[in-house]
Formats: C-alpha cells, sequence, structure tokens
C-alpha cells in the first residue's frame, strides 16, 4: 500500500516536471515572436524600457509603414511566391510521377540528385546569379527570383508528391487503363483529383519558404521587385534601428505564414522530412 | 506499371523507340533539365569566373585569366579569414547538429511520454519558431540581445544581477548558436517525436518481460529502431547549418572584426558592393558549394543505406 503510494507520488512528480518543463520551452519558444507584437504597439520611448510591459498602446508604427508603402513589398512577395509554387507544383508533380509509377534502372540515383540540388547553398550561386542576371538585365525583376525560388521549391515539390502518389493504389490506374485510358488521361483524371489535398498542402509549404526566402531576394532586387524578408534591411537607418516600424513589418508577414501553417498542421512533418515520413 | 515496361514493345530506335521504352522519361525529363539548367549552368560560371580576377563593375573583358592564382592564395595560408571562416562554420555545423539533435530527441521523448490535452497547444507553439521569417525573428533576438534595453538583460539583472554582452566578439558566436537552436530543436523534436509515434509497441512489451531498464530500452530499441530518421534530421541540419546565413548575416554581419564571419558571410564580405572582389569571392564560393556537396552526399549515402 504505502510501496504503491509513494511510487504514485513519484509519477504526479514527474508529470510535474514535464507540465514545467513544457511551460519553460513554450516560453523560449514564443518569446521572440510575443516580444514582436508587443514592441509593434509601443512607442518608440518604450521599446528602450523592457520592463514597461504596460506601456502605452499605439497602432502609429503600423500608420508609418503603410504610409511608407509597405504593401508593395507583401504584393512583391506574393506574386513570386505563387508563381514559383506554380511551376514546381506542376512540373513537380509530373516529375513526381514518373518516380512513383514507373521502375527505371536509376530511378533512386536520380531522385536523390534531385534532392541534392535542395541543398545549394545559396550564396554560392549567389554570384553566378547576379552575373548572369545582369548580363541578361533581368536584376531587380520578378521573374528573376521566380526562377531562384524554383530552385528549391522543385525538389521539394517532386519528393513530397511522389510521396502522396505512392500511397494512392496502383488498381485504379490499372483498371483505367485496361479500360484504355490513355496515360495522360489517367495522371489527369484519376491522379490529380486524389492527390488534389497533398498538392494544396506542398503549395502551401512552398509559399512558406519562398515569403520567407532571404539571400536571393536581399542581393538579386533593389527596388521593383523587393520582398517583404528584406525590407528588414531598410529599418536600419543612420540614426538607428526603427525598432518599432520593423516589429509591425514582422508582425504582419508572419500572420499569413503561421495561418498556412497551422493549416498544413496534419502534413507538418511530411513537409519537414520531404515527404519520405508520413507523419 | 510493369505491363509498360520494356518487353512488350520491339525495339525501337530514335526518339519514338526510346520514349517508349522508358516511359518515365517523358514525365521525369522537364522537371530534370529545369533543374540542371538552373544549378549547372551557375557551377560551371562560377567556376570559371573563380579562375579569373573580376571585379565588380568591371566590363567582361577587362577580366584576366589568373589560373590557380585565387585558390592558391586561399590554401597558402595568405588569406587567415578563410581558414577562420572554414573552422567556425564547421565547428557551427558540428556543435549546432549536435545540440539540436541532443535536444531535440529528449523534446521528443517528453512529448511522447504522457499524454495530455494540451500538446497540440505545444506542438503549435513549437511551429513558430519554424515558419517565422529568419530575418525578422534575427531582428528580434538582436533586439531581446541588447546589452543595455534588450529583454534578456533586463530579465538577467533583475533576477541574477548580472549582464552579458551577447554580441561582442566572445559572445556572438554562442548568441548565434542561441538562435539557430531556438529556431530548430522545434524541428528535430517534431520528426522524430513522428517518429516514437510510428514505433510498433511489440518490442517495449516483450523487453517489459524481459525487466530490461528504461535506459537500456532506449538504447537497445527506440535508437535502433529510429536509425533512419535520426539520419534524415542530421543531413537536414547539417547541411543547413553548415551554409547558415540569415540569422548570422541579420545578428552580427560577421563582427565583430571577423568573429562570426561563417564561410557563406566570409563570400559576402568578398563580393559586397564595397569590395566587389568577385573572382576571389567566387574560389570562396566554390568551397563552399563543395563543403556543402560532400558532407550532405555522405549522409545521404548513410540515410539510403538505413532506408534499403
Amino acid at each position: 500500500m504505502l510501496k504503491h503510494r509513494r511510487w504514485r507520488w513519484r509519477k504526479n512528480l514527474g508529470k510535474l516536471l514535464l507540465g514545467f518543463g513544457f511551460v519553460l520551452l513554450s516560453l523560449y519558444f514564443l518569446s521572440p515572436f510575443l516580444w514582436m507584437v508587443s514592441v509593434s504597439f509601443r512607442n518608440k520611448v518604450d521599446i528602450f524600457d523592457p520592463g514597461n510591459v504596460f506601456a502605452s498602446f499605439t497602432t502609429v508604427n503600423y500608420e508609418t509603414i503603410f504610409h511608407d508603402n509597405i504593401m508593395k513589398l507583401f504584393i512583391n512577395s506574393a506574386i513570386i511566391a505563387v508563381c514559383s509554387t506554380v511551376i514546381s507544383l506542376v512540373f513537380g508533380t509530373f516529375a513526381a510521377y514518373g518516380f512513383a509509377r514507373f521502375n527505371w534502372r536509376k530511378r533512386e540515383g536520380r531522385a536523390f540528385w534531385i534532392l541534392s540540388q535542395r541543398f545549394l547553398p545559396a550564396m554560392a550561386v549567389i554570384v553566378p546569379y547576379f552575373m548572369l542576371a545582369s548580363m541578361f538585365r533581368i536584376i531587380d525583376t520578378h521573374f528573376l527570383l521566380i526562377i531562384c525560388y524554383t530552385t528549391f521549391n522543385l525538389p521539394f515539390a517532386m519528393w513530397m508528391m511522389r510521396g502522396f502518389i505512392e500511397d494512392l493504389p496502383k488498381e485504379l490506374e490499372e483498371a483505367a487503363m485496361v479500360d484504355g485510358c490513355s496515360q495522360i488521361a489517367i495522371l489527369r483524371k484519376i491522379v490529380l483529383p486524389l492527390v488534389l489535398p497533398g498538392m494544396v498542402a506542398t503549395a502551401i509549404f512552398c509559399i512558406i519558404n519562398s515569403w520567407n526566402e532571404f539571400v536571393f531576394a536581399n542581393f538579386l532586387t533593389t527596388v521593383n521587385a523587393k520582398t517583404m524578408p528584406v525590407s528588414v534591411m531598410t529599418y536600419l537607418s543612420v540614426s538607428g534601428v526603427k525598432w518599432g516600424e520593423m516589429a509591425a513589418t514582422g508582425t504582419l508577414a508572419v500572420l499569413p505564414v503561421l495561418i498556412f501553417a497551422i493549416s498544413v498542421q496534419k502534413y507538418m512533418i511530411r513537409g519537414l522530412t520531404f515527404g519520405s515520413v508520413k507523419g | 506499371m510493369a505491363s509498360y515496361g520494356n518487353q512488350k514493345y520491339p525495339p525501337r530506335g530514335g526518339i519514338r523507340g526510346y520514349l517508349k521504352r522508358n516511359p518515365q522519361t517523358k514525365y521525369v525529363a522537364p522537371a530534370m533539365c529545369i533543374l540542371f539548367l538552373l544549378s549547372i549552368v551557375p557551377t560551371i560560371f562560377l567556376l570559371l569566373t573563380s579562375f579569373t580576377n573580376y571585379q565588380l563593375g568591371w566590363d567582361f573583358a577587362r577580366a584576366k585569366f589568373t589560373g590557380l592564382n585565387n585558390y592558391i592564395r586561399l590554401f597558402s595560408g595568405r588569406d587567415p579569414d578563410f581558414w577562420h571562416a572554414v573552422a567556425i562554420s564547421v565547428e557551427f555545423m558540428t556543435l549546432a547538429t549536435a545540440i539540436e539533435m541532443l535536444i531535440g530527441f529528449l523534446i521528443a521523448l517528453m512529448l511522447n511520454a504522457h499524454e495530455f490535452k494540451l500538446k497540440p497547444l505545444v506542438i503549435g507553439i513549437m511551429i513558430i519558431p519554424l515558419a517565422i521569417t529568419p530575418t525578422i525573428a534575427g531582428q528580434m533576438w538582436k533586439l531581446m540581445f541588447n546589452s543595455e534595453y534588450g529583454l534578456i538583460n533586463y530579465l538577467l539583472s533583475g533576477l541574477f544581477g548580472i549582464k552579458v554582452t551577447w554580441l561582442d566578439s566572445g559572445m556572438a558566436f554562442w548568441s548565434i548558436l542561441l538562435v539557430d537552436i531556438w529556431q530548430f530543436v522545434p524541428f528535430v523534436a517534431l520528426i522524430l517525436y513522428a517518429g516514437l509515434r510510428s514505433l510498433p509497441s511489440e518490442p517495449y512489451e516483450s523487453a517489459m518481460i524481459d525487466g530490461a531498464s528504461r535506459l537500456r530500452t532506449l538504447f537497445s530499441i527506440t535508437l535502433p529502431m529510429m536509425k533512419k530518421l535520426i539520419f534524415l534530421a542530421l543531413l537536414l541540419r547539417a547541411v543547413d547549418a553548415l551554409k547558415l546565413f540569415d540569422t548570422a548575416f541579420v545578428l552580427t554581419q560577421g563582427g565583430p572584426g571577423n568573429a562570426t564571419e561563417f564561410l557563406s558571410l566570409h563570400v559576402y564580405r568578398l563580393v559586397n558592393a564595397q569590395n566587389g572582389l568577385i573572382g576571389r569571392g567566387a574560389a570562396v564560393a566554390m568551397v563552399l558549394l563543395i563543403l556543402v556537396t560532400l558532407v550532405s552526399n555522405l549522409l545521404i549515402r548513410l540515410q539510403r543505406r538505413e532506408a534499403d
């Protein structure tokens, strides 16, 4: 009896410690985000006084950035992210079908070559991209960034879609083939409708990755095609950093990403592991 | 679809025959061609540039072919910043990967230990560091790291009466590591947690009957069964840590001095508008590219061996 009680007490203590651990971890993971939101609603003087938690609430930072036409950067980011995602998804899904449904000799080798393209260090290829783009006079255009973002979105889309297609039962397609459907018709009428949820999830991951990308955007754009992540560099003025405006931009930029991320929570593990873990 | 395999069609020549014998080609080829163009062409261009003394703003005609000069300068030690950059990049990769794998695995075990109501909330919170724009998160950390009006020092001085200059030459490396851990521990934890949940329960039942201790169960059953996922997380973390740029650029821009000048930041310092040494920068970029390729190929090979 006594032993049983002690055992339960120990178990409860373990649970308590675990709960305490999770509270601390959550605070660590949340703090920069919460701090950003709180700074974005503060006056300039209050930002430099961290203890002043209940500082006067103000929306002046948001008014300033809207006045400075922050929406243009958001629209640029959105155009580039969506275009690159569509291109990657179309070619990626096609390739994924080839990898998932045909058995060929060099299949795995080729698939891992595609994966390795995802690891291309942006800072290494930025030099040739910059020089080639200046040669073709496409610096600071949406088109250039769309191309750049395809280098990491396309491998990702291929691997994700391959996983989703391999999850489908083959029998449906085989039955359609017996009925005389052409290969393209099978892909369009049977495979695509079934993997549509997977495509949406893949698209959302591609959009998040493009939305957050910094290196290409920072070095290949100046005015016209400048995207949101680059804006943080413009707040580093001579008179010091404009923290309030920066935090306001950050808060606005993070909102769509968070909404997207929560909407694909079910596929989160898949997205983090290039479709190799079904989670 | 095996019925579309080789035997059904008699061997035919030409492109049509090739497509009949390899039906996957028409699906795979467009994507492969795009990636080939977008990666091989710039790589060749980078290699060629690294053999010249080209500088930003020059006409291409003015650039001279200097052979291996840029590489000789790097490897003969005439550019000490380069070796420093390689050293701290590799050090950062090793430390960040090791620490993130360890803490991530601990959190995964914690998540897997009990079922509790708020678990979806904890997982939701862990997604925030992954989804937030890295440059903006970096700026927020910079504000929190500020030694006079930063949140962290405010809390530290209030609780323990100490102040840390987080971004001075001694601490900057560790501060960047702290931000990297913040950003990617949830990543490792979520992947490994998914792996833990998908493990079969039979080995654990027989281990319990045999009276194996918890630690023994962890090392003899859990870890071996998780090998594939552990290698995957290792691959993704090691490569991304080696090519780290965003957060370090925002937090320190490589400084103070060159204390946090990782390889990609060293490339940046050589090729940016003030220096414009494109040729020399290209040689460093080539080294970065080769290092990343080596590490990723090695880890991909290990991961594939586990997967088979």
